[in-house]
Protein backbone atom coordinates (compact mmCIF):
# COMPACT_ATOMS: atom_id res chain seq x y z
CA UNK A 1 0.00 0.00 0.00
CA UNK A 2 1.51 3.03 -0.66
CA UNK A 3 1.75 6.65 0.73
CA UNK A 4 -0.56 7.84 -1.80
CA UNK A 5 -3.40 5.82 -1.04
CA UNK A 6 -3.24 6.03 2.40
CA UNK A 7 -3.50 9.46 2.22
CA UNK A 8 -6.80 8.81 0.06
CA UNK A 9 -8.03 6.66 2.22
CA UNK A 10 -7.18 9.11 5.32
CA UNK A 11 -9.08 12.01 2.80
CA UNK A 12 -11.80 9.97 2.61
CA UNK A 13 -12.48 9.11 6.19
CA UNK A 14 -12.19 12.51 7.08
CA UNK A 15 -15.00 13.88 4.90
CA UNK A 16 -16.79 11.31 5.48
CA UNK A 17 -16.94 11.65 8.87
CA UNK A 18 -17.97 15.51 8.77
CA UNK A 19 -20.97 14.59 6.28
CA UNK A 20 -21.93 11.96 8.71
CA UNK A 21 -21.81 14.50 11.94
CA UNK A 22 -23.54 17.68 9.64
CA UNK A 23 -26.38 15.59 7.58
CA UNK A 24 -27.04 12.26 9.69
CA UNK A 25 -26.42 13.24 13.23
CA UNK A 26 -27.83 16.70 11.86
CA UNK A 27 -25.41 18.73 14.29
CA UNK A 28 -25.47 22.34 13.52
CA UNK A 29 -22.56 24.64 14.45
CA UNK A 30 -24.81 27.67 14.59
CA UNK A 31 -26.75 26.13 16.88
CA UNK A 32 -23.97 25.23 19.22
CA UNK A 33 -23.03 28.82 19.14
CA UNK A 34 -26.52 29.98 19.80
CA UNK A 35 -27.39 32.99 22.21
CA UNK A 36 -28.75 30.53 24.48
CA UNK A 37 -26.12 28.27 24.73
CA UNK A 38 -23.73 31.19 25.53
CA UNK A 39 -25.79 32.06 28.15
CA UNK A 40 -25.87 28.61 29.68
CA UNK A 41 -22.36 28.17 29.28
CA UNK A 42 -21.59 30.91 31.15
CA UNK A 43 -24.36 30.35 33.46
CA UNK A 44 -22.40 26.87 33.93
CA UNK A 45 -19.28 28.74 34.64
CA UNK A 46 -20.59 31.38 36.92
CA UNK A 47 -22.18 28.53 39.09
CA UNK A 48 -18.17 26.75 39.05
CA UNK A 49 -16.48 29.16 40.17
CA UNK A 50 -19.15 29.74 43.37
CA UNK A 51 -20.92 33.07 42.19
CA UNK A 52 -24.27 31.47 42.54
CA UNK A 53 -23.47 29.88 45.87
CA UNK A 54 -23.47 31.02 49.31
CA UNK A 55 -21.09 28.47 50.46
CA UNK A 56 -18.56 27.64 47.88
CA UNK A 57 -17.17 24.39 48.31
CA UNK A 58 -13.61 25.74 48.14
CA UNK A 59 -13.72 28.50 50.58
CA UNK A 60 -14.45 25.76 53.47
CA UNK A 61 -12.07 23.71 55.23
CA UNK A 62 -14.33 20.40 55.48
CA UNK A 63 -14.09 20.29 51.69
CA UNK A 64 -10.81 20.62 51.69
CA UNK A 65 -9.98 18.19 53.99
CA UNK A 66 -12.00 15.45 51.67
CA UNK A 67 -10.68 16.77 48.30
CA UNK A 68 -7.62 16.57 49.71
CA UNK A 69 -7.86 12.96 51.20
CA UNK A 70 -9.61 11.58 47.65
CA UNK A 71 -6.82 13.35 45.80
CA UNK A 72 -4.03 11.11 48.17
CA UNK A 73 -6.59 8.02 47.45
CA UNK A 74 -6.26 8.97 43.64
CA UNK A 75 -2.60 9.28 43.70
CA UNK A 76 -2.15 5.30 45.90
CA UNK A 77 -4.71 3.82 43.60
CA UNK A 78 -2.62 5.34 40.45
CA UNK A 79 0.66 3.72 41.97
CA UNK A 80 -1.04 0.55 43.19
CA UNK A 81 -2.45 0.63 39.29
CA UNK A 82 1.33 0.67 37.17
CA UNK A 83 2.68 -1.59 40.17
CA UNK A 84 0.20 -4.37 38.63
CA UNK A 85 0.61 -3.66 35.54
CA UNK A 86 4.88 -3.58 35.48
CA UNK A 87 4.50 -6.48 37.78
CA UNK A 88 2.45 -8.45 35.29
CA UNK A 89 4.93 -7.69 32.43
CA UNK A 90 8.09 -8.17 34.15
CA UNK A 91 6.64 -11.64 34.54
CA UNK A 92 5.81 -11.75 30.78
CA UNK A 93 8.15 -9.97 29.04
CA UNK A 94 11.28 -11.81 28.33
CA UNK A 95 8.89 -14.86 26.62
CA UNK A 96 7.00 -12.20 24.55
CA UNK A 97 10.38 -10.42 22.68
CA UNK A 98 10.82 -11.63 19.45
CA UNK A 99 14.99 -12.24 19.80
CA UNK A 100 14.25 -14.28 22.45
CA UNK A 101 11.59 -16.68 21.12
CA UNK A 102 14.03 -17.20 18.26
CA UNK A 103 16.54 -17.98 20.29
CA UNK A 104 19.16 -15.71 18.94
CA UNK A 105 19.67 -13.87 22.59
CA UNK A 106 19.50 -16.59 25.05
CA UNK A 107 21.14 -19.52 22.33
CA UNK A 108 18.93 -22.25 23.59
CA UNK A 109 15.37 -22.82 20.59
CA UNK A 110 12.56 -24.82 21.89
CA UNK A 111 9.87 -25.63 19.58
CA UNK A 112 7.15 -24.56 22.47
CA UNK A 113 9.26 -20.88 22.58
CA UNK A 114 6.61 -19.82 19.72
CA UNK A 115 3.92 -20.66 21.34
CA UNK A 116 4.23 -18.69 24.53
CA UNK A 117 5.69 -16.01 22.40
CA UNK A 118 2.29 -15.54 20.24
CA UNK A 119 0.21 -16.33 23.28
CA UNK A 120 1.54 -14.05 25.28
CA UNK A 121 1.53 -10.88 22.38
CA UNK A 122 -1.85 -11.85 22.06
CA UNK A 123 -2.39 -11.39 25.63
CA UNK A 124 -1.02 -7.75 24.71
CA UNK A 125 -2.84 -6.73 22.04
CA UNK A 126 -6.13 -7.90 23.67
CA UNK A 127 -5.93 -5.90 27.01
CA UNK A 128 -4.08 -2.50 25.30
CA UNK A 129 -6.90 -2.72 22.93
CA UNK A 130 -9.74 -2.03 25.77
CA UNK A 131 -9.62 1.00 26.91
CA UNK A 132 -9.73 1.32 30.71
CA UNK A 133 -13.05 2.96 31.27
CA UNK A 134 -14.54 -0.15 29.83
CA UNK A 135 -12.13 -2.88 31.81
CA UNK A 136 -13.71 -0.81 34.92
CA UNK A 137 -17.16 -1.29 33.63
CA UNK A 138 -16.72 -4.88 33.59
CA UNK A 139 -14.53 -5.28 36.79
CA UNK A 140 -17.38 -3.49 39.00
CA UNK A 141 -19.45 -5.90 38.40
CA UNK A 142 -16.71 -8.37 39.89
CA UNK A 143 -15.07 -6.51 43.15
CA UNK A 144 -17.07 -3.85 45.19
CA UNK A 145 -16.58 0.14 44.83
CA UNK A 146 -13.28 1.34 46.07
CA UNK A 147 -9.66 1.54 45.09
CA UNK A 148 -8.88 -1.34 44.22
CA UNK A 149 -11.23 -2.56 41.35
CA UNK A 150 -10.07 0.95 39.43
CA UNK A 151 -6.30 -0.25 39.99
CA UNK A 152 -7.15 -3.49 38.36
CA UNK A 153 -8.83 -2.23 35.81
CA UNK A 154 -5.83 0.53 35.25
CA UNK A 155 -3.25 -1.80 35.01
CA UNK A 156 -5.25 -4.06 32.73
CA UNK A 157 -5.19 -1.64 30.02
CA UNK A 158 -1.46 -0.37 30.82
CA UNK A 159 -0.50 -4.12 30.53
CA UNK A 160 -0.86 -4.69 26.88
CA UNK A 161 0.82 -1.42 26.29
CA UNK A 162 3.91 -1.85 28.50
CA UNK A 163 4.10 -5.08 27.64
CA UNK A 164 4.55 -3.84 23.85
CA UNK A 165 7.10 -0.84 24.48
CA UNK A 166 8.89 -3.47 26.72
CA UNK A 167 8.93 -6.64 24.20
CA UNK A 168 10.58 -3.57 21.83
CA UNK A 169 13.35 -2.80 23.96
CA UNK A 170 14.27 -6.00 24.54
CA UNK A 171 14.19 -6.95 21.09
CA UNK A 172 16.60 -4.16 20.21
CA UNK A 173 19.38 -4.98 23.12
CA UNK A 174 22.66 -4.76 21.56
CA UNK A 175 24.08 -8.72 21.31
CA UNK A 176 27.92 -7.37 21.90
CA UNK A 177 28.19 -7.20 25.07
CA UNK A 178 26.12 -9.98 25.93
CA UNK A 179 28.25 -12.66 23.78
CA UNK A 180 31.19 -11.14 25.21
CA UNK A 181 30.31 -11.81 28.80
CA UNK A 182 28.71 -15.50 27.03
CA UNK A 183 32.33 -16.15 25.46
CA UNK A 184 34.39 -15.06 28.80
CA UNK A 185 32.75 -17.32 30.87
CA UNK A 186 30.12 -15.84 32.64
CA UNK A 187 26.56 -17.87 34.51
CA UNK A 188 23.14 -17.47 33.40
CA UNK A 189 22.46 -15.21 35.97
CA UNK A 190 25.60 -13.22 35.32
CA UNK A 191 24.53 -12.67 31.91
CA UNK A 192 21.44 -11.45 33.11
CA UNK A 193 22.47 -9.25 35.66
CA UNK A 194 25.62 -7.60 33.74
CA UNK A 195 24.53 -8.14 30.19
CA UNK A 196 20.61 -7.81 29.92
CA UNK A 197 19.63 -5.64 33.04
CA UNK A 198 21.87 -2.32 32.92
CA UNK A 199 20.95 -2.45 29.22
CA UNK A 200 17.12 -2.79 29.83
CA UNK A 201 16.62 -1.18 33.34
CA UNK A 202 16.78 2.45 32.46
CA UNK A 203 14.14 2.59 28.91
CA UNK A 204 12.06 0.32 31.16
CA UNK A 205 11.82 3.19 33.83
CA UNK A 206 11.26 5.68 31.20
CA UNK A 207 8.23 4.09 29.73
CA UNK A 208 7.15 2.48 33.25
CA UNK A 209 7.07 6.39 34.32
CA UNK A 210 5.46 7.46 31.18
CA UNK A 211 2.46 5.34 31.58
CA UNK A 212 2.08 6.76 35.04
CA UNK A 213 1.63 10.24 33.86
CA UNK A 214 -1.22 8.64 31.53
CA UNK A 215 -2.42 6.39 34.34
CA UNK A 216 -3.23 10.01 36.71
CA UNK A 217 -5.06 11.61 34.05
CA UNK A 218 -7.26 7.91 33.57
CA UNK A 219 -7.56 7.89 37.48
CA UNK A 220 -10.64 10.09 37.75
CA UNK A 221 -12.53 8.72 34.36
CA UNK A 222 -12.62 5.02 36.01
CA UNK A 223 -13.97 6.69 38.89
CA UNK A 224 -16.80 7.48 37.40
CA UNK A 225 -18.34 3.86 37.40
CA UNK A 226 -17.72 3.28 40.72
CA UNK A 227 -13.80 2.37 40.84
CA UNK A 228 -13.16 4.89 43.66
CA UNK A 229 -10.95 7.98 44.33
CA UNK A 230 -11.84 11.76 42.90
CA UNK A 231 -13.60 10.17 40.27
CA UNK A 232 -16.45 8.82 41.86
CA UNK A 233 -16.87 11.89 44.11
CA UNK A 234 -16.50 14.26 41.11
CA UNK A 235 -19.64 12.04 39.23
CA UNK A 236 -21.37 12.05 42.38
CA UNK A 237 -21.24 15.90 42.61
CA UNK A 238 -22.52 16.15 38.80
CA UNK A 239 -25.51 14.25 39.29
CA UNK A 240 -25.94 16.07 42.25
CA UNK A 241 -24.98 19.35 40.96
CA UNK A 242 -22.67 20.72 43.17
CA UNK A 243 -21.33 22.73 41.27
CA UNK A 244 -18.75 24.56 43.60
CA UNK A 245 -17.51 20.37 44.72
CA UNK A 246 -16.72 19.63 40.72
CA UNK A 247 -14.86 22.44 40.96
CA UNK A 248 -12.86 21.68 43.75
CA UNK A 249 -12.30 18.15 42.42
CA UNK A 250 -11.13 19.78 39.30
CA UNK A 251 -8.77 21.94 40.85
CA UNK A 252 -7.01 18.79 42.85
CA UNK A 253 -7.39 16.95 39.46
CA UNK A 254 -5.19 19.67 37.59
CA UNK A 255 -2.91 19.88 40.38
CA UNK A 256 -2.29 16.37 41.14
CA UNK A 257 -1.09 15.70 37.74
CA UNK A 258 1.33 18.65 37.31
CA UNK A 259 2.96 17.33 40.64
CA UNK A 260 2.89 13.48 39.22
CA UNK A 261 4.30 15.19 35.55
CA UNK A 262 7.15 16.98 37.85
CA UNK A 263 7.79 13.98 39.75
CA UNK A 264 8.36 11.44 36.88
CA UNK A 265 10.53 14.32 34.84
CA UNK A 266 12.60 14.30 38.18
CA UNK A 267 13.06 10.60 38.54
CA UNK A 268 13.32 10.09 34.68
CA UNK A 269 16.55 12.90 34.96
CA UNK A 270 17.97 11.35 38.30
CA UNK A 271 17.69 7.71 36.42
CA UNK A 272 19.41 9.07 33.33
CA UNK A 273 22.76 10.62 35.31
CA UNK B 1 28.57 -16.51 45.97
CA UNK B 2 26.72 -13.98 44.91
CA UNK B 3 27.52 -10.68 43.51
CA UNK B 4 27.16 -7.72 44.76
CA UNK B 5 24.98 -5.66 42.73
CA UNK B 6 26.61 -1.58 42.73
CA UNK B 7 24.75 0.67 44.32
CA UNK B 8 24.27 3.20 41.96
CA UNK B 9 21.72 5.99 42.38
CA UNK B 10 19.73 4.27 39.42
CA UNK B 11 19.44 1.10 41.85
CA UNK B 12 18.61 2.86 45.13
CA UNK B 13 15.95 4.76 43.04
CA UNK B 14 14.38 1.61 41.56
CA UNK B 15 14.55 -0.09 45.17
CA UNK B 16 12.70 3.02 46.23
CA UNK B 17 9.52 2.93 43.62
CA UNK B 18 9.60 -0.95 44.54
CA UNK B 19 8.84 0.25 48.46
CA UNK B 20 6.73 2.68 47.32
CA UNK B 21 4.74 0.15 45.74
CA UNK B 22 4.45 -2.00 48.02
CA UNK B 23 3.00 0.58 50.84
CA UNK B 24 0.65 1.63 48.38
CA UNK B 25 -0.77 -2.23 48.74
CA UNK B 26 -1.13 -1.76 52.74
CA UNK B 27 -3.68 0.69 51.99
CA UNK B 28 -6.18 -1.46 50.96
CA UNK B 29 -8.12 -4.03 53.27
CA UNK B 30 -7.60 -7.26 52.15
CA UNK B 31 -10.73 -9.12 52.89
CA UNK B 32 -13.47 -11.04 51.32
CA UNK B 33 -15.68 -7.80 51.29
CA UNK B 34 -13.80 -6.74 48.51
CA UNK B 35 -15.53 -8.48 46.32
CA UNK B 36 -19.09 -8.74 45.55
CA UNK B 37 -21.32 -11.81 46.85
CA UNK B 38 -22.40 -12.78 43.07
CA UNK B 39 -19.17 -11.54 41.88
CA UNK B 40 -17.85 -15.05 41.22
CA UNK B 41 -20.05 -15.78 39.39
CA UNK B 42 -20.23 -12.86 37.45
CA UNK B 43 -16.77 -13.45 36.46
CA UNK B 44 -17.30 -17.14 35.20
CA UNK B 45 -20.27 -15.63 33.20
CA UNK B 46 -17.86 -12.61 31.46
CA UNK B 47 -15.32 -15.56 30.78
CA UNK B 48 -18.16 -17.55 29.21
CA UNK B 49 -18.93 -15.19 26.96
CA UNK B 50 -15.89 -14.04 25.91
CA UNK B 51 -15.88 -17.26 24.40
CA UNK B 52 -18.95 -18.01 23.32
CA UNK B 53 -19.85 -13.82 21.63
CA UNK B 54 -23.38 -13.38 20.25
CA UNK B 55 -22.92 -13.49 16.73
CA UNK B 56 -27.10 -13.06 15.67
CA UNK B 57 -27.25 -11.02 12.78
CA UNK B 58 -29.19 -8.03 14.72
CA UNK B 59 -26.48 -7.99 16.81
CA UNK B 60 -23.58 -7.85 14.01
CA UNK B 61 -25.56 -4.98 12.56
CA UNK B 62 -25.88 -3.13 15.32
CA UNK B 63 -21.98 -3.48 16.19
CA UNK B 64 -21.38 -2.12 12.56
CA UNK B 65 -23.15 0.58 12.78
CA UNK B 66 -21.34 1.84 16.72
CA UNK B 67 -18.25 1.02 15.19
CA UNK B 68 -18.75 3.28 12.18
CA UNK B 69 -19.99 5.98 14.75
CA UNK B 70 -16.90 5.14 17.31
CA UNK B 71 -14.69 6.09 13.84
CA UNK B 72 -16.62 9.25 12.62
CA UNK B 73 -15.80 10.51 16.10
CA UNK B 74 -12.53 9.58 16.42
CA UNK B 75 -11.99 10.82 12.57
CA UNK B 76 -13.59 14.27 12.80
CA UNK B 77 -11.68 15.21 16.34
CA UNK B 78 -8.25 13.75 15.54
CA UNK B 79 -8.68 16.45 12.18
CA UNK B 80 -9.29 19.44 14.89
CA UNK B 81 -6.47 17.74 17.08
CA UNK B 82 -4.38 18.37 14.24
CA UNK B 83 -5.34 21.56 13.44
CA UNK B 84 -4.58 22.78 16.96
CA UNK B 85 -1.23 20.72 17.38
CA UNK B 86 0.00 22.18 14.02
CA UNK B 87 -1.08 25.81 15.20
CA UNK B 88 -0.08 25.70 18.83
CA UNK B 89 3.06 22.84 18.07
CA UNK B 90 4.78 25.59 15.96
CA UNK B 91 4.42 28.20 18.05
CA UNK B 92 5.66 26.26 21.24
CA UNK B 93 8.61 25.35 19.24
CA UNK B 94 9.74 28.58 18.85
CA UNK B 95 11.09 28.26 15.35
CA UNK B 96 9.28 31.60 14.50
CA UNK B 97 10.46 33.91 17.16
CA UNK B 98 12.70 36.32 16.61
CA UNK B 99 15.53 36.85 19.32
CA UNK B 100 16.12 34.61 22.42
CA UNK B 101 14.08 36.76 24.45
CA UNK B 102 10.99 36.70 22.31
CA UNK B 103 11.83 32.88 21.19
CA UNK B 104 11.58 31.61 25.28
CA UNK B 105 8.68 33.45 26.06
CA UNK B 106 6.67 31.97 23.34
CA UNK B 107 8.04 28.65 24.19
CA UNK B 108 6.88 29.29 27.72
CA UNK B 109 3.36 30.80 27.18
CA UNK B 110 2.38 27.96 24.42
CA UNK B 111 3.79 25.19 26.18
CA UNK B 112 1.95 25.95 29.14
CA UNK B 113 -1.64 26.45 26.87
CA UNK B 114 -0.62 22.64 25.47
CA UNK B 115 0.01 21.58 29.31
CA UNK B 116 -3.50 22.85 30.12
CA UNK B 117 -5.39 21.37 27.13
CA UNK B 118 -3.93 17.62 27.91
CA UNK B 119 -3.74 17.77 31.45
CA UNK B 120 -7.83 16.83 31.92
CA UNK B 121 -8.65 13.52 30.44
CA UNK B 122 -11.19 13.72 27.60
CA UNK B 123 -14.27 12.58 29.40
CA UNK B 124 -13.74 14.92 31.78
CA UNK B 125 -13.78 17.45 28.63
CA UNK B 126 -16.96 15.87 27.10
CA UNK B 127 -18.57 16.42 30.43
CA UNK B 128 -17.96 19.17 31.23
CA UNK B 129 -19.02 20.26 27.30
CA UNK B 130 -22.12 18.62 27.52
CA UNK B 131 -23.46 19.93 30.94
CA UNK B 132 -22.11 23.93 29.40
CA UNK B 133 -23.73 23.25 25.71
CA UNK B 134 -26.17 20.02 26.02
CA UNK B 135 -25.71 17.11 24.16
CA UNK B 136 -24.66 17.20 20.84
CA UNK B 137 -22.09 15.40 18.62
CA UNK B 138 -19.63 18.26 18.85
CA UNK B 139 -19.14 17.99 22.47
CA UNK B 140 -17.27 14.62 21.56
CA UNK B 141 -15.54 16.06 18.18
CA UNK B 142 -13.96 18.56 21.12
CA UNK B 143 -13.47 16.68 24.17
CA UNK B 144 -11.19 14.32 21.79
CA UNK B 145 -9.48 17.64 20.04
CA UNK B 146 -8.40 19.74 22.83
CA UNK B 147 -6.79 17.24 24.89
CA UNK B 148 -5.15 15.30 21.83
CA UNK B 149 -4.15 18.78 20.14
CA UNK B 150 -2.15 19.24 23.29
CA UNK B 151 -0.52 15.92 23.35
CA UNK B 152 -0.22 16.43 19.79
CA UNK B 153 1.20 19.97 19.99
CA UNK B 154 3.95 19.02 22.02
CA UNK B 155 5.05 16.42 20.57
CA UNK B 156 5.04 18.34 17.54
CA UNK B 157 7.36 20.95 19.13
CA UNK B 158 10.08 18.92 20.10
CA UNK B 159 10.12 17.49 16.58
CA UNK B 160 10.27 20.85 15.37
CA UNK B 161 12.91 21.51 18.01
CA UNK B 162 15.26 18.33 17.64
CA UNK B 163 15.42 18.99 13.76
CA UNK B 164 19.23 19.22 12.88
CA UNK B 165 20.35 22.44 12.40
CA UNK B 166 22.67 22.12 9.70
CA UNK B 167 19.89 22.48 7.16
CA UNK B 168 18.57 24.97 9.14
CA UNK B 169 21.67 27.26 8.70
CA UNK B 170 22.07 26.90 4.86
CA UNK B 171 18.60 27.85 4.28
CA UNK B 172 19.08 31.11 6.62
CA UNK B 173 22.35 31.69 4.56
CA UNK B 174 20.25 31.62 1.26
CA UNK B 175 18.23 34.51 2.93
CA UNK B 176 15.17 32.46 3.71
CA UNK B 177 12.51 34.49 6.15
CA UNK B 178 11.01 32.65 8.95
CA UNK B 179 8.21 31.43 8.03
CA UNK B 180 10.34 29.61 4.58
CA UNK B 181 12.40 28.08 7.28
CA UNK B 182 9.20 26.36 8.78
CA UNK B 183 7.90 25.72 5.15
CA UNK B 184 11.25 23.90 3.25
CA UNK B 185 13.37 23.33 6.01
CA UNK B 186 11.81 22.19 9.49
CA UNK B 187 8.56 20.87 8.46
CA UNK B 188 9.85 18.82 5.72
CA UNK B 189 12.80 17.47 8.19
CA UNK B 190 9.94 16.70 10.81
CA UNK B 191 6.78 15.79 8.69
CA UNK B 192 8.02 11.47 9.02
CA UNK B 193 8.04 11.33 12.41
CA UNK B 194 5.28 14.02 13.03
CA UNK B 195 3.05 11.31 10.72
CA UNK B 196 3.54 8.56 11.93
CA UNK B 197 3.50 9.71 15.77
CA UNK B 198 -0.04 10.96 14.47
CA UNK B 199 -1.12 7.48 13.63
CA UNK B 200 -0.55 5.87 16.78
CA UNK B 201 -2.76 8.74 18.38
CA UNK B 202 -5.44 7.85 16.13
CA UNK B 203 -5.42 4.24 17.17
CA UNK B 204 -6.05 5.76 21.38
CA UNK B 205 -8.27 8.59 19.86
CA UNK B 206 -10.29 5.59 18.64
CA UNK B 207 -10.48 4.03 22.00
CA UNK B 208 -11.36 7.55 23.62
CA UNK B 209 -14.20 7.82 21.24
CA UNK B 210 -15.11 4.24 22.25
CA UNK B 211 -15.77 5.89 26.03
CA UNK B 212 -17.78 8.77 24.56
CA UNK B 213 -20.75 7.09 25.55
CA UNK B 214 -20.77 7.48 29.03
CA UNK B 215 -21.71 11.14 28.43
CA UNK B 216 -24.59 9.73 26.38
CA UNK B 217 -22.93 9.76 23.08
CA UNK B 218 -23.80 6.62 20.71
CA UNK B 219 -21.14 4.05 19.44
CA UNK B 220 -19.59 1.04 20.98
CA UNK B 221 -19.07 2.16 24.09
CA UNK B 222 -22.77 2.84 24.52
CA UNK B 223 -23.82 -0.65 23.61
CA UNK B 224 -21.29 -2.11 26.12
CA UNK B 225 -22.82 -0.13 28.85
CA UNK B 226 -26.16 -1.23 27.58
CA UNK B 227 -25.80 -4.84 27.25
CA UNK B 228 -23.26 -4.81 30.86
CA UNK B 229 -26.72 -3.45 32.16
CA UNK B 230 -28.58 -5.83 30.91
CA UNK B 231 -26.03 -8.71 32.08
CA UNK B 232 -25.74 -10.24 27.92
CA UNK B 233 -21.70 -10.46 28.35
CA UNK B 234 -22.28 -12.59 24.93
CA UNK B 235 -23.53 -9.37 23.14
CA UNK B 236 -20.56 -7.52 25.36
CA UNK B 237 -17.93 -9.31 24.03
CA UNK B 238 -19.17 -9.13 20.49
CA UNK B 239 -18.83 -5.15 20.69
CA UNK B 240 -15.52 -5.18 22.46
CA UNK B 241 -14.17 -7.85 19.52
CA UNK B 242 -15.20 -5.46 17.24
CA UNK B 243 -13.61 -2.38 18.97
CA UNK B 244 -10.60 -4.64 19.10
CA UNK B 245 -10.74 -5.72 15.45
CA UNK B 246 -10.84 -1.79 15.61
CA UNK B 247 -8.04 -0.69 16.90
CA UNK B 248 -5.55 -3.82 14.95
CA UNK B 249 -7.19 -2.35 11.96
CA UNK B 250 -5.92 0.92 12.77
CA UNK B 251 -3.08 -0.37 14.31
CA UNK B 252 -1.54 -2.20 11.19
CA UNK B 253 -2.55 0.66 9.34
CA UNK B 254 -0.29 3.28 10.80
CA UNK B 255 2.80 0.39 10.85
CA UNK B 256 2.30 0.51 6.88
CA UNK B 257 2.65 3.74 7.12
CA UNK B 258 5.64 4.00 9.21
CA UNK B 259 7.51 1.47 7.61
CA UNK B 260 6.92 3.20 4.25
CA UNK B 261 8.13 6.21 6.08
CA UNK B 262 11.31 4.59 7.65
CA UNK B 263 12.36 3.16 3.83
Amino acid sequence: MSLRLSLLIALVLIMASWAHIFFVDQASLSELFSEENRQHGLQFIRQLIGLEDEHPAFLEGQSWKKALTLTFETLVMSIMAIGFATTAMLVTVVPAARNVAQGSLTLVRRWYNWLIFCFFRLCYIFSRAVPELIWAMMIIFIFNPGLLPGAIALALHNFGILGKLCAEVIEDLDLRPIRNLASSGASKAQIFIYGVIPEVLPKFITYILYRWEVIIRTTIVVGFVGAGGLGMEFKLSMSWFHYTEIALYLLCYVLLVFFVDLLSEGIRRAVKS
Amino acid sequence: MWPLIDFHKKNVLTGLMFLVFLSSLLYIDWGPELIHAGGGTSLWQMVKGMFTPDLSGDILLLALVASWQTLVYAVAGMTLAIIFAFGFGTLASGVLAQGSLGRSGLKTFFRGVLGFMRAIHELVWAWLFVAAFGLTPFAAVFAIAIPYGGILGRIFADMLSDVPPQPIRALQAAGASRLQLLIYGYLPLAAADMTSYTMYRFECAIRSSAIMSFVGLGGLGYQIDLSLHDLKYSEVWTFLYFLIGLVIVVDLWSQVIRKRLVA
